[in-house]
């Protein structure tokens, strides 16, 4: 992430990335076998909750990803609410029909998105991009020509987003704007395509030469800037997260929201 | 193999051609060099010095596939390479993980990175206050530093230097030199370089390279300086005192302009320039006339181009901007620092009638139009090219030609002559001097001094964004007392609308 975005670091920058990656993988996993609606709205919370407690990201970013997940898993659930099969029908019009059955799956659908998105966003805005790939080649043996051209890559994100900009200037400048129609916007795409691409290209391919020249190579063992290991912080991050877990579920039994324990039922 | 020995390190009957192409670049090239020699490669552009040097360090064809081969080949084990373009040559996002990627290639233990990262910034002068530093965030010279720190971190018997200040202003230019001067005492220094002046005290051994890619010459560098004055001013060598050769020791005549009236073809009034939501520049008030050429000047950030940017609308403003011209969308051009942004068509000559027929112009006027500029800026070999594939000067040409097809009233240039060599300099500098005289307003932001020295009418210095100096030069004070003929002083407090 970008240094501007992060504003503090909590503990959770501390746990070893390439576990944590780990373990955000296997929480996708099991979030798919989750078919009790009253487990996935607990859940959710937990983890809503524990991303406001542990990201570093600046408030106001923070709330526009969030907001941009929550518009998300509205678009994903009312493809289930309004066109999914059910007996209870609350609502109909035309071709929408709102069932009990509907409401909860798309409830269910909602909130798995939501709770990726979070799950995601709490890996990638605790974690540095350096950090993680260095991990990466450290803990589970990446080889590092891929660690290092996708840091490279980073590298170019904003010298490309600058570039935009100039290009947007210069087609202006040039009266691309001038032209109207379907087929002047056609070629306005294909020519920002064409100056973004073309300048990414080789300046790739420079990178990747001077990245030889400076001794980079495959075969070679090579040491490390930044030595990743294991630390306590793992532990408490493993406790942590299979206590939220294990909390969800309980939570669900004694306090369930709704009565839809299996929504494919 | 044993004669390279003796002679240190080099390469004999060296033949390579680019995939392809039909001429070969280089063939039956020949060059050593020995331990400790500062040796300087001049020559036209695309006239094979750079990919010589590839070849040299072995970058050519372990990295680079080329096809080529020769009969002798001696690397050096150890060596560093700078290249020019400072924004590809770092894989890392901060400064000190960008020399430590050196060091890690080299297994070195990781104990002792940080003592050594701060040793090769110290070299190379970087002192700063946390080496933890994102490498976007420095200047172009602060960046070519890093690059000659993480060539220095390989431990190199030989330095190679491609033209490493072709995208430097003339102060990060200058400092490069002294760092590179203080470092490589006693090493082996091989360089490319167009701009030349800041390095030959140090150089004692210049080859100079013909357009085909032979050595014309090879010898001590005062020799050669003295004694090839002529291909150095063919090739477009920015060799000490290449202006007065070309111009003269004084500034420019100045002729009355074609048509004598006087006119302001702007105006500005209490005018700021916002980048990325904050003030950058504030212009109480300016107002350009016909026949001016004004160059702004003053260093790197002071808001140079974002007042450009400003006056073409590309940018945020507060305050009054007015022109008094024809038709401000078209008859107010800007010409960018890089040419390749500009261009929105696969075709040069399509790219240069491209304005005319967002204006629907009459298709035959056109092509006549197209044709007259092809001959004039000298592109009418490579009418049916892309504009990618042409040269650097080549594709200045074309920038400039397609935005002045027009025929506008004002350009504005952000550094137009920046990486080209001498010969364009000149013949981009005669064109718009042209364009002048016919009445247009020049304004130009320009690091290069000679310009506002010989070219400017008007100089105006930016320092913080606000302006610091706005004065008629030499030039522009004949212009203004009429003692070359204009005869009407040009007054800036009166404007007329059209």
């Amino acid at each position: 992430m970008d240094r501007n975005w992060i504003i503090r670091s909590t503990w959770f920058y501390n746990v070893n990335p390439a576990l944590k990656f780990g373990v955000i993988a296997a929480l996708f996993i099991v979030g798919l076998f989750i078919h009790n609606l009253n487990t996935m709205i607990w859940l959710t919370g937990c983890f809503f909750v524990s991303y406001l407690l542990f990201t570093g990201l600046a408030k106001m970013i923070s709330f526009w990803l969030l907001f941009t997940a929550f518009i998300l898993a509205i678009l994903s659930s009312t493809t289930m609410i309004f066109f999914g099969k059910g007996d209870h029908v609350l609502f109909q019009w035309h071709f929408l029909i709102i069932s009990e059955e509907s409401l909860a799956r798309g409830l269910h659908i909602g909130l798995r998105t939501f709770l990726y998105t979070v799950i995601g966003m709490l890996f990638a805005t605790t974690t540095r991009p350096v950090q993680f790939f260095y991990s990466l080649m450290q803990q589970i043996k990446c080889p590092p020509k891929y660690a290092y051209g996708f840091l490279a890559a980073f590298r170019m994100l904003p010298i490309m987003y600058e570039e935009f900009y100039t290009i947007r200037a210069a087609m202006k400048v040039r009266g691309m704007d001038r032209k109207k129609g379907i087929k002047a916007r056609y070629t306005k795409i294909k020519r920002y395509a064409i100056a973004l691409l073309s300048q990414s290209i080789r300046r790739a391919q420079r990178t990747a030469v001077a990245m030889e020249a400076k001794r980079f190579s495959e075969t070679s063992g090579r040491t490390y800037y930044y030595i990743m290991t294991y630390s306590r912080y793992d532990l408490v991050f493993i406790i942590t997260i299979a206590g939220l877990v294990a909390a969800a579920f309980w939570l669900s039994v004694a306090f369930p929201f709704t009565p839809y324990t299996n929504v494919l039922e | 193999m044993m004669s390279l020995i003796n002679k240190g390190f080099g390469v004999e009957n060296l033949r390579l051609a680019f995939p392809k192409q039909k001429e070969m670049l280089l063939k039956d090239l020949t060059c050593h060099y020995k331990k400790g020699e500062k040796i300087l490669l001049l020559g036209p552009s695309g006239c094979g010095k750079s990919t010589l040097m590839k070849v040299l360090c072995g970058l050519i064809p372990q990295s680079i596939e080329v096809p080529m081969k020769a009969d002798n080949m001696s690397i050096p084990d150890k060596w560093g390479y700078v290249f020019q373009d400072p924004d590809s040559q770092f894989c890392m996002s901060y400064v000190d993980e960008e020399i430590a990627f050196v060091l890690e290639n080299q297994q070195i233990p990781q104990n002792d990175m940080p003592a050594l990262i701060d040793k090769y910034l110290k070299a190379v002068g970087l002192d700063l206050e946390n080496s933890h530093m994102l490498i976007q965030e420095l200047s172009g010279g602060m960046k070519q530093r890093l690059a000659t720190a993480s060539a220095l971190a390989l431990d190199p018997d030989v330095l190679f230097l491609d033209e490493p200040t072709a995208m430097l202003d003339p102060e990060g230019t200058r400092d490069l030199w002294e760092t590179v001067r203080q470092i490589t005492h006693g090493k082996t220094v091989v360089v490319v370089e167009h701009k030349i002046d800041h390095i030959l005290d140090f150089i004692d051994r210049i080859i100079l390279f013909n357009e085909n890619g032979e050595i014309i010459t090879d010898g001590p560098a005062d020799d050669i300086l003295t004694n090839y004055q002529k291909q150095l001013k063919e090739y477009g060598i920015w060799y000490p005192g290449v202006w007065e050769g070309r111009y003269g020791e004084t500034d420019m005549a100045i002729d009355p302009l074609e048509q004598a009236e006087q006119r302001v073809y702007m105006k500005l009034d209490h005018f700021t320039v916002y980048r990325k939501k904050r003030p950058k520049v504030s212009i109480p008030e300016l107002s350009i006339g016909r026949g001016e050429w004004v160059t702004i000047i003053g260093e790197n950030g002071a808001g140079k181009s974002t007042l450009l940017e400003g006056m073409m609308d590309l940018l945020k403003y507060k305050g009054e901007k007015r022109w008094f011209v024809e038709n401000d969308e078209t008859k107010v051009s800007f010409v960018f620092q890089n040419p390749e942004f500009q261009f929105v068509t696969d075709r040069v000559s399509e790219e240069l009638g491209f304005s005319l027929n967002v204006k629907n112009m009459d298709p035959d006027k056109i092509e006549k139009k197209v044709k007259a500029e092809l001959i004039r800026f000298s592109l009418n070999k490579q009418k049916d090219q892309h504009p990618y594939q042409l040269s650097t000067g080549q594709k200045r040409r074309l920038s400039v030609a397609s935005t002045l097809i027009e025929e506008p009233t004002v350009i504005l240039l952000d550094e137009p002559t920046f990486g080209q060599d001498a010969k364009n300099t000149f013949e981009l500098l005669e064109l718009f001097e042209g364009f002048r005289k016919k009445g247009a307003a020049i304004v130009m932001v320009t690091h290069e001094m000679e310009i506002v020295h010989r070219f400017a009418t008007r100089a105006i210095r930016l320092a913080n964004g606000n302006i610091d100096e706005d004065k008629l030069t030499a030039r522009g004070r004949r212009q203004v007392d009429g003692e070359d003929g204009y005869g009407q002083k040009l007054d800036h407090s009166q404007h007329m609308v059209l």
